[in-house]
């Protein structure tokens, strides 16, 4: 579909976060975001291209295919860089195509076959808290809900290691804090609040209770409000039963937790709060949700979900696939392909130093620089996905939501590559030219 | 292509074939009365030709579906896909799309291959309570009703919570009840003439439901709570309504949790995806299905994850052999049994009329040229027979051969009606309760799913 050089977009989807607001209208002109009514300064960001809460610096765009030759940087073909990425994994004994979360549903399952192609392992970025949640609801069974009926319905809300008005800014007015429902029309003055984190947040001077933590002290805390709620008695602190009668006060409660988890014992954290949510619920709705960040995390572990039945890290690797539910090992690893994800931000020195002693290639999609483009020896650029080329992604309750592209592309999408990755990874095994 | 399928038994239940030797003509996709010269022959001779299935009733693209995954219920898409089209299933219905949901079921029914799809819109009556409680507004909410049932892309309504009820006491003087709800839903369906499905429960099938054509009661096999609606089922189909139901297993399927797997998506009670099995009820079902085969009674399984498709020959043995009955069952006490027809009547013809897919469930000239071909082991034995489908034609198609899936691109359709309404002030008010806009609450048209109008 060509796209106007001007336009007006009304509800365009936001792919900012993994709220995926659906408000937003969008002004283009020549071939630019002129306005973009509705839109946080995270969504903002993405759209009009610049650093996240920083709307003066503009975001570096990728323009070429790069590949490091002797250290140099070469502008090269696609195909050039394609070829020399299936080349890398090919070789590879243990290659792993990692991130994916900051992609729409299309690049997804061309990863997953480019996965399946190079028997390689294929990590989501936020495989460590995820993972976890997952596991736990196989033991404890499922309460979900959607947004809207958390909108409407929830009287208690709790934030656990999690932070909207950082990860997902509008997840506050449109679904949580101040959101105003059907049956919750007060807003913010009807809802009973309370978050649980390790640093004092913004949300301390939002919520009725917030209890800050030392580091590693979630679980014990946990535990107490668990005591607390259980018909037994025990020793357990004034803030933990608080907390715990505020649970049991609600009328329909929700737990979001965030990334946050991942820093205490994730699985003992996760099995808590799912066994928690479990025993309210044998009282009252109770939800645990959580609270994804990148605009299509929900998408991927759908997709992993459905085509393989399972929603963890899946190893083609085998020959049969195998699935992980630990995040995977960087000294393991001895090819990297990274897509919709910027791992490099994270790692600490000495896994970076790690990779670049075993001369671990990387391979990035991107349509941006960032620390991994930084660190890779292919680099692709893209298309910025719900912006510059139509999408599908989920949102964090699981509804699907077409993206329009919003501006021309000058760029293939992510999509497009990794399709034409799979097809050279597919010749390469066969031993075929592939034209 | 013109293709004749010679010397197979035929076994028909809209023509009142039972197993005739005679020849079936396709061509260009449908079935015709008889071609002189044909492009291939098929030799049909030890087999039966039957019209290909239709599932109705297992969910397998709802919203919440993909949770089942985790305890490895539900096969993927393509497996799915691939096993229906070998049991001799061309049509795959899912029972339950809701208005914010409706996106989500159209990606998952594009998922699975070979098969058409379809859906039901599930509404909502909370949504609607006050519109519902003035007479004066029914024509409003059934010409919202058929606008959206066109938007989001379904073939018919249906009503799972066939009451309104509240969980805040606030609203408790807003409630209304079956006998009040059902009244008003006849009139909304004789002004718009849209085919209505209510959801039975034991309150609907005690009330004194008339016989409406275009009404339809689904689900009548986990509403069947005491003995005494068992016998109020049987009247009613004896009356001549027509319904569905799914069949439940003697008992719950080892492996799976024992803790409740449900979605709430705004209405009175979250939706149990994992019901609790209650043996009694399970056997009701069965004694309905077997009593109601002389009625206007569909059926397939509750849900493939109590009963997967792998077991559908098992539980139609059920049905067509005492045996079996006994072995699964123990001792229930359960006179008769159904025919390989009365089964084909079952899981073909009604469905397609519930459906409103004239062309579809039987072999008269004119429908689509959708042939299953089964192995006939004998009369006697049936449920063997459709254990594996030898040969499956889709609209003249050959898609499986020697129990082998051939062709498994072959091209597949959603079907949903065309009602040409327009919104009025009662979808504008629908959708503002939504958490999306309107536009994006609409089915969005992906360029690779080929949809496909009933009028
Ligand atoms: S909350 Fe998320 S989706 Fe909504 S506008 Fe902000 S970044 Fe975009």
């Amino acid at each position: 579909m060509r796209i106007p050089l001007e336009a007006r977009i009304e509800s365009a989807v936001c792919p900012g976060c993994a709220c995926l607001c659906d408000d937003i209208d969008v002004t283009v002109v020549d071939g630019r975001v002129y306005q973009a009514a509705n839109i946080c300064l995270w969504g903002a960001s993405k759209v009009l291209g610049h650093k996240r809460f920083h709307p003066k610096k503009e975001r570096r765009r990728l323009a070429q295919p790069l590949i490091r030759h002797r250290g140099r940087w070469q502008t090269v073909s696609v195909d050039a860089a394609i070829d020399r990425t299936a080349e890398i994994l090919i070789k590879a004994r243990q290659p792993v195509v990692y991130g994916l979360t900051n992609a729409g549903c299309g690049a997804q399952a061309a990863a997953l076959q480019v996965a399946r192609q190079a028997q390689a392992r294929l990590e989501p970025a936020d495989l460590a808290w995820k993972a976890p949640y997952y596991q736990s609801l196989k033991k404890y069974g499922v309460f979900w809900a959607t947004l809207e009926v958390i909108r409407d319905e929830a009287d208690t809300l709790v934030f656990w290691g999690a932070n909207p008005l950082h990860s997902c800014p509008r997840h506050v007015v449109r679904y949580s804090i101040f959101a105003r429902g059907r049956f919750t029309e007060r807003g913010y003055d009807e809802r009973r609040l309370a978050a649980v984190d390790i640093h004092r947040t913004e949300l301390a001077d939002l919520v009725e209770l917030f209890l800050q933590v030392e580091p590693g002290q979630e679980l014990s805390l946990l535990q107490e409000v668990l005591t607390a709620t259980a018909a037994a008695g025990g020793a357990v602190s004034k803030k933990a039963r608080r907390l715990a009668a505020m649970l049991q006060e609600a009328h329909y409660g929700v737990i979001f937790f965030g990334r946050g988890v991942s820093y205490g014992p994730t699985p003992e954290l996760l099995d808590g709060l799912a066994g928690l949510t479990a025993r309210l619920n044998e009282h009252t709705p109770f939800v645990l949700f959580p609270l994804s960040t990148d605009f299509n995390a929900v998408g991927l572990y759908h997709l992993l979900l459905r085509e393989l039945g399972s929603p963890l890290a899946p190893d083609f690797g085998a020959g049969e696939v195998s699935f992980h539910a630990e995040p995977l090992r960087w000294t393991d690893v001895d090819a990297l392909l990274v897509v919709g994800a910027d791992p490099f931000w994270f790692l600490s020195a000495a896994e970076i130093q790690d990779l670049h002693e075993r001369r671990v290639p990387v391979v990035a999609l991107s349509p941006v620089a960032n620390r991994t483009t930084g660190h890779a020896e292919v680099v692709l650029p893209v298309a910025l996905a719900g912006v510059e080329t139509p999408e599908l992604a989920y949102r964090m309750d699981g509804l699907p939501l077409s993206l329009p592209a919003l501006l021309p592309a000058s760029l293939p999408s992510d999509q497009q590559l990794l399709q034409q990755l799979a097809a050279a990874l597919g010749c390469s095994h066969r031993g075929m030219a592939c034209v | 292509m013109r293709l004749a399928i010679v010397g197979g038994r035929v076994f028909d239940p809209a023509s009142g074939w039972d197993g005739q030797e005679r020849d079936i003509y396709l061509a260009d996709g449908r079935v015709v009365d008889f071609l002189p010269a044909v492009d291939q022959v098929i030799n049909a001779r030890g087999l039966a030709v039957t019209p290909a299935g239709l599932e109705i009733r297992s969910p397998v693209a709802g919203f919440g579906q993909n949770f089942l995954r985790l305890w490895g219920g539900l096969p993927s898409p393509a497996e799915l896909g691939h096993t229906y089209a070998l049991l001799g299933y061309t049509h795959v219905h899912e029972p339950c799309l809701t208005l914010p949901t409706a996106n989500y079921v159209h990606q998952e029914l594009a998922a699975l291959p070979i098969v058409d799809t379809s859906a039901s819109l599930a509404i909502n009556l909370r949504d609607v309570d006050l519109w519902l409680q003035d007479p004066q507004k029914l024509a409003d909410v059934g010409e919202a009703w058929a606008y959206l049932l066109e938007s989001t892309r379904c073939l018919n309504l249906r009503v799972v919570e066939p009451f309104v009820k509240f969980r805040q006491d606030f609203y408790r003087y807003r409630a209304l009840t079956e006998e009040v709800v059902v009244n008003r839903l006849l009139t909304i369906r004789e002004q718009m003439r849209l085919p209505l499905t209510m959801e039975a429960t034991p309150a609907l099938l005690t009330l004194n439901l008339p016989v409406h054509p275009g009404l339809h009661l689904s689900g009548l096999g986990a509403a069947l709570t005491d003995e005494a609606l068992l016998d109020r089922a049987l009247h009613l189909l004896a009356t001549g309504l027509t319904a569905d139901m799914g069949l439940l297993p003697p008992a719950p399927r080892p492996g799976f949790p024992s803790r409740p797997v449900q979605v709430d998506l705004g209405w009175f009670q979250p939706f149990d995806l994992l019901p609790e099995l209650e043996p009694q009820v399970a056997r009701r079902a069965l004694r309905l299905a077997v009593q109601g085969k002389e009625w206007r009674l569909a059926f397939s399984v509750a849900s493939l994850l109590s009963l997967p498709l792998s077991s559908f020959s098992q539980v139609f043995a059920w049905l067509g052999d005492a045996a079996s009955r006994r072995r699964d069952w123990g001792d229930v006490q359960l006179e008769g049994t159904h025919s390989f027809t009365d089964w084909l009547r079952a899981t073909r013809l009604l469905p397609a009329q519930y459906l409103g897919l004239t062309d579809r469930g039987h072999l008269q000239p004119g429908a689509r040229g959708d042939v299953a071909l089964y192995d006939l082991l004998g009369s006697d034995t049936w449920a063997k027979n459709c254990q594996r489908c030898r040969l499956l034609f889709k609209a003249g198609e050959l898609v499986v051969h020697n129990y082998e899936v051939v062709q498994p691109h072959v091209a597949k359709a959603t079907y949903y009606r065309r009602t040409q309404a327009v919104p009025n002030k009662l979808v504008a008010d629908l959708c503002q309760y939504r958490s999306l806009r309107p536009e994006n609450l609409q089915v969005r048209v992906q360029p690779h799913q080929h949809w496909q109008q009933v009028a």
